[in-house]
């Protein structure tokens, strides 16, 4: 652990941390929870010059439903948001995915703007937001934009996000009445990062599936939406749903020392098919 | 923009200030500064947990945390578990008397781990503890015997709260 010292800067506000990453440029990374960024350093695969920690900044801690979104705070924490009441009762994917992260010292700290921008292909997060159809509020500082989740994650570690950008707040649709979701991973041991990884939500009405939305994770460079899988669902009965979803092509899964590409391919439409099952079953619950 | 940083912290209750360079983990801080060895470096990637303290009674990975990140908090780490007169805490009484230690090295994090397992005030099964444990690895005892510990703790502070 004979890392490359940096210097610290402690921003106080979003805004002055913009502020300094156009001022240090390549040389400076944002910490919010660390623990992305401190495990890269430790191992000395991120050698940042500066450091600017957002994570005593006040405020994007809230999570808030208003005009049918849910709304949270980009330095939310995992464990926070894993238990926060308003998110379990508007878009319960959310806590469900954040208490299946690493382990409960990654979720005291890690947060969900470092999540997102840090892209890991295997992370929880990117995926449900990718299956929600979220969108992030980005700003420079001087101006906000909107990016949505599905264009926002670009490939392995790599995003929409600008230079001198942070992420301040995601919003996700509140689950809407009869609809049930499903989130599945697997990895070899708890808190290692998923093999394969899948979140679906589907509604169901008279018996049938009649809208779905489904995404996966851990199988390429990015989280993605499983189009056609989706239209596979449509009219199925949920008792059909496994039989009607074929060989993933979607995905273009990679071997690695942790899985074969096949090995992946495989997990990844099993956990697919039991997401959908426990989606399935939620939506009627609910119904 | 600072190169060097003072911090504050309050360790095992003991109030230390100390400047230090600022690019020092938490844990390297609470090591190399302060001499409060009891947190070891393991794997620097937040798996392994042998760095586990508790930050304001929150379970963290001292390597993965900035020291000033942490100024002003309360850190508890093994030391901080002990009686008021230097002898062993109830989880560490419990540690020993089931021999859950062997090499030692993972010994002061799964205490931290195990410090914020019980501090809730639910009763956890066994399964439950060993879910508490995923994220602290030990390589010596096959996990059963820390195990036996952190129920037998349990028990202990059941009991004492019923008399």
């Amino acid at each position: 652990m004979f890392i490359r010292p940096f210097d610290y800067e402690r921003a106080e506000h979003l805004a002055d941390a913009c502020d300094l990453l156009r001022a240090h440029g390549e040389a400076a990374k944002v910490i919010a929870g660390g623990q992305s960024l401190m495990a890269l350093v430790n191992l000395g695969l991120a050698q940042p010059e500066v450091v600017i920690d957002i994570s005593r900044a006040a405020g994007y801690r809230d999570c808030v439903a208003a005009d049918g979104y849910l709304t949270v705070g980009a330095l939310t924490t995992h464990a926070r948001l894993a238990s926060d009441p308003v998110a379990a009762r508007c878009q319960p994917l959310l806590g469900a995915a954040a208490g299946q992260i690493g382990n409960a010292r990654v979720r005291s700290r890690g947060t969900l703007g470092g999540s997102l921008a840090h892209s890991d292909p295997a992370a929880e997060l990117p995926l449900v937001m990718v299956a929600l159809g979220a969108s992030y509020e980005l700003t420079d500082g001087r101006q906000t934009r909107v990016a949505r989740a599905e264009e926002f994650h670009l490939g392995f570690l790599t995003t929409q996000l600008a230079d001198d950008e942070l992420i301040t707040a995601v919003s996700v649709p509140v689950l809407g009445p009869g609809w049930g979701w499903g989130f599945e991973e697997f990895s070899r041991r708890d808190g290692d990062f998923a093999l394969a990884a899948a979140a679906v939500l589907v509604r169901i009405a008279d018996g049938i599936i009649v809208e779905s939305r489904v995404a996966v994770g851990a199988v390429g460079d990015r989280p993605v939406r499983l189009a056609d899988v989706e239209i596979s669902l449509s009219g199925a009965a949920p008792a059909d749903a496994a039989a009607r979803v074929g060989p993933l092509r979607g995905i273009r899964p990679v071997g690695d020392a942790g899985a074969s590409a096949d090995y992946r391919a495989h997990l990844c439409r099993v956990l697919v098919t039991r997401a959908i099952a426990q989606a399935s079953a939620r939506s009627l619950e609910a119904a | 923009m600072t190169a060097t940083i003072t911090t504050t912290l309050t360790v095992n209750g003991r109030q230390i200030c100390k400047a230090a360079p600022a690019h020092l983990s938490l844990l390297r801080w609470l090591r190399d500064v302060a001499g409060v060895t009891d947190p070891k470096y393991g794997c620097g990637e937040g798996i392994c947990g042998s760095c586990t303290v508790l930050l304001d009674g929150e379970p963290v990975s001292s390597c993965l945390v900035l020291a000033a990140q942490a100024d002003g908090a309360a850190i508890t780490t093994a030391s901080g578990l002990l009686e008021p007169d230097g002898s062993l805490g109830r989880l560490q009484r419990a540690f020993h008397v089931t021999h859950a230690a062997q090499c030692g090295y993972c010994t002061p994090g799964m205490l931290m781990a195990a410090a914020a397992a019980l501090a809730g005030s639910q009763r956890l099964s066994r399964q439950e503890i060993r879910a508490r444990l995923h994220g602290n690895l030990c390589r010596c005892t096959g996990y059963g015997p820390i195990v036996d510990a952190i129920e037998l703790a349990q028990d202990e502070a059941a009991d004492d709260r019923g008399k």
